[in-house]
């Protein structure tokens, strides 16, 4: 359900999302929706939430006790959920950012290397 | 469930406002609200997938699954009832029976017995005497337990008792009661208080006091609360009743029959009445002290304490109270739980058959559900589950059935065997069955997968001619090599009852009466004893009817015999260690009223009873043993005496004459026991003082020969005692006949109980075989048409089936009789007479298996028999 058949939206990667999530609600609390809308719109439409996966991925965050959840009214006045960062989320946001920055680069460099040997 | 509901509602409701939301946009973004909320949905995907997924995060959706499986096995179970009632049956027999015997053992051998702090109770006991005059094997002398209780370290406590039957006399008149005379010690070594009044104590060595047991008191005191310091008669000596113990306390034989407690009375000497060790010792470990530091302890000091007669000879065992309590029943017990073990491994054999037939047509289901997306594992679980549920619907069924089980047990036997009165159904045993059905059910669905697994991977449904399955027909083949078993084993059981029925007794059981008598007043002269005895030993023979009779010491299957085993010296003969015989005394008439054949020489003469020589028969066992090829008639013995002994050590000094020698004839009440050499002597002639007179006036028991009918003789026999010998209470008054009858009692319910497993046995097997066959020509009607539309005729079709039958009992034969075998040679010591492999039973047994499965044949060898061709040819 995360992927989409056009080329230009990419697969999200096992346990990127829950990350992604984290850093959203890292701004400020967040529904459901918005926080779908706010990773598609900063990826630059290039990542799709796909919603079979969004909310399990709530509910393991909230279990997690990454996150918390609690009642209010939306921007258009609807009854929302909105999820929080917890402490605990905070933290487990900064390790996993940096160790993410990390592997990111060892395989950007790793790519570079074989785009050098086959132009 | 577990308010899952409601966070499952929540969550659907967040999945709504999203949609929303997005709707909205979409809005915006110039869409029509029909098309805009088509969209949004189609963004979201599937609801009750996500939902699905987020639950999956909760956890415990295996338990809703497992809830689920629930109801749908319930529901596909509810659709096959007479599958579900005949495997829910099978399970209930097969657990129901494991349950019962389980807590029969968990009650009996493995619960701690009811006293605090049970673990430190031990028997102390002496074993291993070939030689010397013993009461009770297991006993030990007063003055040795007074030694242990000095010099012993170990213990908190020692205290022997010893236990006798004795007319009591309460309100409700004289019965012969259990009685037990216990050292002052004894209550407080077994931890017991009072329920009323206070147990025996320290003071009351010599007081005329007495406790009794909760059933005494109700059923003799009729549970007067007032009854403490009330006075019941003990062999015509009256005595207050200074306590009653609680409901439950069964010391120490464990049974639950009303027991009246006396301290024991020592004589001058420090003996009791027989003046020979006759205590039984118990004693309480300190806490702290192992049993071997204890044992060692006591050993040291048995070797060091100057013992008499037979226990010299002797040496210190010892043994926990539970032991002493159900040390002989241990062994029954667990080959019982074998047999019920193997009667579980039928039916969890029945059951597993059933489910793989059930499976066979379950299949296009199994297909579709696989089809739709289910896993194997889920299938697997599903299937588990419902194996499992009619598992435990048989376990809670089975339950019931062992609950009923154990109360009429306990209502039968709670009096008679140990413990037996304490038998219950507890949780840990409930726990064990519960394990046990889970198992099954997993192991029975384990084939059926097999099965589903094969054909749900299988790349497309092949329309096979014949389908086969060997996994039933090998499962068969299972239950008829156990069911084998159980039927030789009891076929072996009843081959044993016959041949101890068959039994040479040696005398002639019929048309004799044996009549038990006991002085009230059980510290009467031995001498009067004697007199009073004589008198009315003459009267009976003046009876009308009565042929003859005669008093005899040992009664064959008798519970009131007195055993002397002497050692003795035969003259021409070097004395060995064990050479010992039994003494016997009886008196004139001996011979011609039991019937015991006379093989040489002459009996007692009637003018020679008060002669100075004393004569004595021998049996062919003495003979054997000590005489060889040497006369017997006219041959000298006498009792051993050991250096350091004097004559009044042993029981009469005067040399005895052999005069005849008789028949062997059975001892004591076991039909299956081996001769022993035995010593018939006179009563009569027996000297004057010896210590003999006074043990064995103790009881009288008479033997009458007559043509009277039993009933007639009853009466006519009491009221000759009620004229001539008031003094004497009745114990026991029955024909031999009877006497053996019900010597034979306790290898009857054994028999009974093995017998019934076979039988259960049989029926699951036959259940098994009916099945297998009903379902293998459901899966050959195809096959069958097609062979008859090609020739072949009814019954041929039939006789396929009935060969198919007769292969799988055939098949598991062979194993089942090897393992008769084995389990023949584990049964070996309740055999008597029979071979632990006996060809004609497992022949028979082999027979009746055979015949059940062609029996079990016959309805489906009947539906193949009606097979149409042209339907089947049709529906090609």
């Amino acid at each position: 359900m995360s992927t989409r058949d056009t080329d230009h939206q990419l697969e999200l990667m096992q346990g990127t999302l829950d990350l992604l999530i984290l850093q959203t609600v890292a701004l400020g609390r967040a529904h459901g929706h918005a926080i779908a809308r706010s990773i598609e719109r900063r990826s630059g439409e290039a990542l799709q939430v796909g919603h079979g996966s969004l909310y399990p991925a709530l509910q393991r965050l909230l279990k997690l006790g990454l996150i918390t959840a609690e009642d209010g009214i939306s921007e258009n006045n609807r009854k929302a959920r909105f999820y929080r960062l917890t402490a605990k989320g905070r933290k487990q946001l900064f390790k996993e950012a940096s160790r993410w920055q990390k592997l990111s680069n060892a395989i950007a460099l790793i790519l570079a290397s074989a785009s050098e040997e086959n132009p | 469930m577990f308010g899952w509901n409601n966070r499952r509602n929540q969550l659907l409701q967040e999945f709504e406002t999203h949609i929303e939301i997005q709707t909205q946009e979409n809005i915006e973004a110039g869409m029509s609200p029909e098309e805009a909320r088509r969209a949004a949905r189609k963004k979201f995907g599937n609801v009750l997938l996500a939902a699905e997924g987020s639950r999956e995060i909760w956890g415990g959706l295996w338990l809703e699954r497992i809830l689920q499986d629930l109801r749908y096995a319930v529901r596909s179970l509810r659709g096959a009832p007479a599958y579900t009632a005949t495997l829910v049956c099978t399970l209930m027999l097969g657990l129901g029976s494991v349950t019962t015997m389980l807590a029969i053992i968990e009650s009996i051998l493995v619960r701690p017995v009811a006293l605090p702090h049970s673990e430190q109770l031990v028997q102390l006991y002496s074993e291993d005497g070939p030689d010397g005059f013993s009461v009770s094997s297991h006993a030990l002398s007063y003055k040795v337990i007074e030694e242990l209780q000095r010099s012993t370290h170990s213990f908190t406590g020692v205290s022997g008792y010893n236990t006798m039957l004795r007319p009591v006399t309460a309100s409700d008149g004289t019965r012969i009661t259990i009685l037990t005379a216990v050292m002052p010690e004894f209550f407080s070594v077994l931890g017991i208080q009072a329920k009323l009044g206070r147990p025996i104590g320290p003071g009351d060595a010599k007081a005329a006091v007495a406790v009794v047991s909760n059933e005494f008191w109700r059923e003799r005191l009729h549970a007067d609360p007032q009854a403490v310091g009330s006075t019941i008669k003990v062999s015509g000596q009256l005595r207050t009743v200074i306590g009653i113990l609680p409901a439950g306390v069964h010391v120490p034989q464990g049974t639950g029959n009303p027991v009246v407690y006396l301290p024991v009375s020592f004589n001058a000497a420090g003996e009791d009445d027989f003046m020979i060790e006759s205590a039984p010792t118990i004693a309480r470990l300190k806490s702290g002290v192992s049993a071997q530091q204890a044992f060692e302890d006591a050993q040291s000091v048995f070797a060091h304490v100057d013992r008499k007669s037979g226990e010299r000879y002797r040496r210190l065992a010892m043994r926990s109270y539970r032991d002493l309590v159900v040390g002989d029943m241990q062994k029954p017990l667990l080959t019982l739980l074998g047999g019920v073990g193997v009667l579980l491994l039928i039916a969890c054999a029945n059951a597993a058959n059933l489910q793989i037939g059930r499976a066979a047509n379950r299949m296009p289901e199994m297909k579709t559900r696989s089809a739709l997306g289910a896993s194997f594992a889920r299938l697997l679980q599903q299937l588990i589950t419902e194996s499992i549920l009619v598992s435990l619907l048989g376990a809670a069924l089975g339950g019931a059935l062992s609950y009923a089980a154990i109360a009429s047990v306990r209502h039968a036997y709670g009096k008679q065997f140990p413990r037996f009165d304490e038998l219950s159904v507890h949780p840990v045993v409930l726990g064990c069955t519960v394990v046990l059905a889970v198992l099954v059910g997993v192991i029975a669905s384990i084939a059926p997968m097999l099965n589903i697994r094969r054909q749900t991977t299988a790349q497309f449904n092949t329309k096979s001619v014949t389908r086969k399955s060997r996994l039933p027909g090998a499962l068969v083949a299972l239950q008829v090599a156990l069911t084998c078993v159980l039927l030789v084993i009891s076929g072996l059981f009843v081959r044993t009852l016959q041949s101890l029925q068959n039994v040479k007794l040696g005398f002639d059981p019929r048309g004799v009466t044996t009549l038990v008598l006991m002085p009230e007043q059980q510290n009467q002269d031995p001498e009067l004893s004697r007199e009073i005895e004589t008198r009315l030993l003459h009267r009976f023979e003046t009876l009308p009817g009565v042929q003859s009779v005669t008093m005899q010491t040992e009664v064959p299957f008798s519970s009131y015999n007195m055993a002397l085993n002497g050692t003795t010296d035969v003259s021409g003969r070097a004395f060995r260690q064990g050479d010992t015989a039994f003494y016997s005394m009886v008196s004139t008439s001996f011979v011609r009223t039991s019937g015991i054949r006379l093989l040489k020489g002459r009996t007692f003469a009637p003018d020679n009873e008060t002669g100075s020589a004393m004569e004595v028969l021998v049996n062919q066992a003495f003979l054997k043993k000590y005489l060889g090829a040497q006369e017997p008639i006219g041959t000298s013995i006498r009792f051993h005496r050991d250096r350091g002994e004097t004559d009044a050590d042993l029981p009469f000094a005067q040399p005895m004459t052999i005069i005849g020698v008789v028949e062997n004839e059975i001892q004591g009440s076991d039909l299956g026991a081996p001769y022993q050499p035995m010593v018939y002597f006179n009563y009569l002639q027996l000297p004057k003082g010896s210590l003999l007179g006074a043990v064995f006036s103790m009881t009288a028991q008479y033997a009458v020969r007559s043509s009277l009918t039993p009933a007639v003789l009853a009466s006519e026999l009491r009221a000759a005692v009620i004229r001539e010998a008031p003094t004497m209470v009745e114990m026991n008054l029955r024909s031999m006949e009877d006497g053996i009858a019900l010597s034979l009692d306790q290898r009857r319910l054994a028999l009974r109980l093995v017998a019934g497993f076979g039988v259960i046995a049989l029926a699951l097997s036959a259940v098994g075989i009916y099945g297998v066959l009903a379902y293998s020509v459901a899966l050959r009607r195809r096959e069958i048409g097609i062979r008859m539309a090609l020739g072949s005729t009814r019954t041929r079709a039939a006789g396929m089936v009935v060969r198919q039958a007769g292969t799988m009992a055939l098949l598991g034969l062979t194993p089942g009789i090897a393992g008769a075998w084995a389990a023949g040679y584990a049964v070996r010591s309740f055999l008597y007479g029979v071979r632990t492999f006996d060809a004609a039973t497992a022949g028979l047994a082999g027979i009746v298996l055979v015949l059940v499965s062609i029996a079990a044949a016959f309805f489906p060898a009947m539906r193949a028999a009606k097979v149409d061709p042209v339907e089947t040819l049709r529906a090609e």
